[in-house]
């Protein structure tokens, strides 16, 4: 195993996991107009459904992940429904929809840790034995595989949907000015509904392939939350491509970082990164 | 009535934080959720001068609140150049940032292991060891901050503070060079955090990366809303309310394990509930 | 006496020239009345003169020494400079005395600190509030206030500077009659002051009523200038209002 290679491969990967936490987060962000930070902990709920069926309730696996996913699109749509729904009709400040937000993190994530203990579990079946390829003498698993192909459906799926569906047409509108899609008839609050909907699943879908990667614990949100918001950011948000490119640059320069210094910096180097982006260029890589 | 005092102490350090926090997010308007930095540097240099460097904890406690505003002003002044949620994220990747130099520079601060030891103040040689003198050492503390920050808050300086909140690009355009005030606030507000952290190192004999996490931020936070942005009795009410909220939870008998997270849940569930119904707070005077 | 003059002053927006190569002098003492259709650059102008965004080309002069084409915003005041905005700014979370009272102190910030409101900050507030009417609601949060006293307000804001130079971006807009009287006598009284005042309306008897001389702004470019009896007879002005 060389280490160059490696290192390459894992930015890849963790890009892909980004990748998908900022694709998720960008659509709401573009939308709704806020830092949506409780989205971070439908991650976890996703990877604690699946967690729940297949080993408490020795469900199917497709089955269980089909059912992760709605349960987080779910509970997104729901949050949206009840809480952030109600401040918008209010005209309240994005801060006062930020720190609600907070709040849905905090108590979802106590929740999950109630219900599920704050320990680390993993999802994968067979756990350690799972077959690994090997690429230009660098090592990958099947689950990361697996990461990467689903990054690039979703990425491609929700491209497809934004720019060539009715669907696509009003979510663009209300991004651009939701008062005039209102007044040209738009059903705004539907289509709102189901944006939460689809970014929740797209985090409970980052969450349930994390923890086949690695592992899930209640707190795995605010991480995998942060470095999608600064994937989308760095990118140039409200930009699908943006948010993905974003999340293949941060997940090289975490990796390559973490090689050069050391791994406990992660976090430490990502807001680095994010920090400076906001200083020199915050508009990101790619403007809207 | 040894836990009575217990809780006035943590009240009393926790009033402290949240008037610190109330300067800078209630009167001036700046979303800052990096509070807890700023608490932990004041907790780390009063550990380690009085442990380490055998200094006494009121000289180790002034040093501690000179590196704060040091690292504060630094901090500030990258800040200064964001703006509403951006300001809010950047503020976060402090936290962030701050929190793995106390757990990965272990040279320094112990990292994980935390440092043990610290001994409780003395003064004229009086050893304040028991913690009915210690409840009377954070009250004087609380009482001088208090006085400290109503002093600010009357002055034209705190005048313009609360113009900056509400229209900063307007403000200027009056003469107000407006980036010394948001730094001259940014920096008093953490010295003053500091402060508490030196109590607080001081008081439980031992400091850990734990206590200054993210969570904690957001906590602090939310001791200033729910008493009240832009009043300081609201403060020291948020952190009364705050403290005692979670001992309900004791009494209905909750295991300790599921106690710790059902008061997550409950800080969660403050937050969403006061953004909807009552957004200042108790007796706040700015809605954000 | 105080000069305001710019000089091939230009501004584009996503390649819209808002303002266009623009040389006009403002004559000290007098109100100058600045029309044009809606989008015509007189807002930018404005925003431009105040620093309140940036100049692309061209200078903005400002006495016979002094000329910038780049500003910070805190510095516009220096040269005696203050405006009111066509979408009213105002501090809405503080009180209405508050929001004359910050005009009204020190401005370097460890000054202020150590400074509290005196009997002479006070009494100037009550004056100008007591001018427009809104001194017996001077506890009131600005955000509470109705549209037309928020207009007022803002008025009293600017005269609570006392500087040399007022820029008023249609003061008079969406006012009952009683108001537009309150503050036309204001505009007035400070021209007595020998301010020089600088004035964007849309009502044409107003403009008449009140201003030296007219600007009409047509496309970021001067249309026509002169009287305003003679400027607003002029065939080109009036197709320019109504000819679109």
């Amino acid at each position: 195993m060389d280490i160059l290679p490696q290192l390459i491969l894992n930015s890849i990967i963790a890009g892909a996991i980004y990748s998908l936490v900022a694709l998720g987060f960008n659509l709401i962000y573009s939308t709704a107009k806020f830092f949506d930070l409780g989205y971070g902990v439908l991650t976890a709920v996703g990877g604690y459904t699946v967690f729940f069926l297949t080993k408490s309730l020795g469900a199917n696996l497709y089955f269980s992940v089909i059912a992760g996913l709605l349960v987080a699109g779910l509970v997104g749509f729901v949050v949206e429904k009840f809480v952030y729904r109600p401040l918008r009709k209010r005209k309240s400040s994005s801060m006062t929809l930020l720190v609600a937000a907070l709040g849905v993190f905090t108590a979802l994530q106590a929740l999950l840790a109630i219900l599920f203990s704050s320990q680390f579990q993993t999802l994968s079946i067979d756990s350690g034995s799972s077959r690994t390829f090997e690429i230009f003498g660098g090592v990958i698993t099947e689950v990361q595989l697996i990461i990467l192909l689903v990054g690039f459906i979703v990425m491609l799926g929700l491209a497809f949907l934004l720019k060539k569906t009715i669907f696509g047409k009003a979510v663009r509108a209300i991004s651009d000015d939701e008062e005039v899609s209102k007044i040209v008839g738009l059903n705004t609050e539907k289509i709102m509904g189901f944006v939460f909907f689809i970014g929740a699943a797209i985090a409970g879908l980052a969450g349930i392939l994390v923890g086949f990667d690695t592992g899930i614990e209640p707190t795995m949100g605010m991480s995998l939350l942060l470095k999608g918001v600064i994937a989308s950011i760095i990118g140039g948000i409200g930009n699908i491509y943006g948010g993905v490119i974003g999340a293949f640059l941060l997940g090289f320069v975490e990796n390559f970082g973490i090689w050069q210094i050391s791994g406990e910096w992660k976090d430490a180097i990502a807001f680095g990164l994010l920090i400076i982006f906001l200083l020199f260029r915050p508009q990101g890589l790619i403007k809207r | 009535m040894e836990y009575l005092i217990h809780l006035l102490i943590l009240i009393g350090i926790y009033g402290i934080l949240g008037l610190s926090l109330n300067l800078i997010v209630g009167y001036t308007g700046l979303l800052s959720v990096t509070q807890a930095a700023f608490y932990g540097i004041g907790a780390y240099a009063t550990a380690i001068l009085m442990t380490a460097l055998g200094f006494n904890f009121f000289s180790a406690l002034l040093i501690g609140v000179l590196i704060t505003v040091l690292a504060s002003f630094l901090i500030g002044f990258v800040l200064s150049k964001f703006r509403g949620d951006y300001y809010a994220l950047g503020s976060f990747g402090f936290n962030i940032i701050i929190f793995s130099i106390f757990l990965n520079w272990q040279d320094l601060t112990r990292g994980p292991l935390g440092i043990p030891g610290i001994k409780r103040p003395e003064l004229f040689g009086l050893n304040l060891t028991s913690n009915l003198s210690f409840l009377i050492l954070v009250v004087i503390f609380l009482i001088l901050v208090y006085l400290l920050s109503r002093f600010i808050i009357n002055s034209s300086f705190g005048r313009a503070l609360k113009a900056i909140r509400e229209d900063e690009e307007a403000l200027q355009i009056f003469g107000y060079h407006t980036l010394y005030y948001k730094l001259a606030i940014f920096v008093i507000g953490a010295g003053l955090a500091a402060v508490a952290g030196s109590l607080f190192a001081s008081y439980i004999t031992f400091v850990d990366p734990s206590s200054f996490t993210l969570m904690e931020s957001i906590f602090i936070l939310a001791v200033i809303i729910l008493g009240g942005l832009a009043n300081l009795k609201g403060s020291i009410l948020g952190a009364v309310f705050m403290i005692l909220l979670p001992e309900i939870l004791r009494f209905v008998g909750f295991p300790n394990e599921i106690a710790a997270q059902m008061r997550q849940v409950v800080y969660g569930l403050i937050l969403i509930i006061l953004m909807l119904y009552r957004p200042q707070g108790l007796v706040g005077e700015y809605r954000l | 006496m105080k000069i305001l003059e710019t000089k091939n002053l230009t501004k584009h927006f996503n390649g819209v020239h808002a303002v266009n190569n623009l040389s006009v002098k403002f004559e000290s003492g007098k109100i100058t009345g600045i029309i044009g259709p809606n989008g015509s650059g007189k807002s930018t102008l404005v925003n431009l003169l105040s620093g309140f965004i940036s100049i692309d080309e061209g200078v903005v002069v400002v006495s016979e020494s002094k000329s910038f084409s780049k500003i910070k915003p805190y510095e516009i005041s220096f040269y005696g400079i203050t405006r009111t905005f066509q979408n009213i700014r105002l501090f809405e979370q503080m009180s209405v005395l508050d929001n004359i009272l910050v005009v009204l102190t020190e401005r370097r910030f460890l000054s202020a600190l150590f400074e509290k409101h005196g009997e002479y900050h006070l009494k100037k507030a009550e004056e100008v509030l007591t001018k427009v009417g809104l001194w017996g609601k001077r506890h009131d949060l600005a955000i509470n206030l109705s549209y037309g006293q928020r207009k007022l307000l803002e008025i009293a804001r600017a005269m609570a500077m006392e500087a040399e130079i007022y820029l008023l971006d249609e003061p008079f807009a969406g006012l009952f009659p009683e108001m537009v009287k309150i503050i036309s006598s204001v505009i007035k009284e400070l021209k007595t002051k020998g301010k020089t005042i600088i004035l964007i309306e849309h009502n044409m008897a107003l403009i008449r009523e009140l201003s030296d001389y007219v600007f009409v702004m047509d496309s970021g470019s001067l249309l026509a200038e002169g009287e305003p009896n003679a400027v607003l007879s002029k065939r080109e002005v009036i197709e320019a209002y109504l000819g679109e």
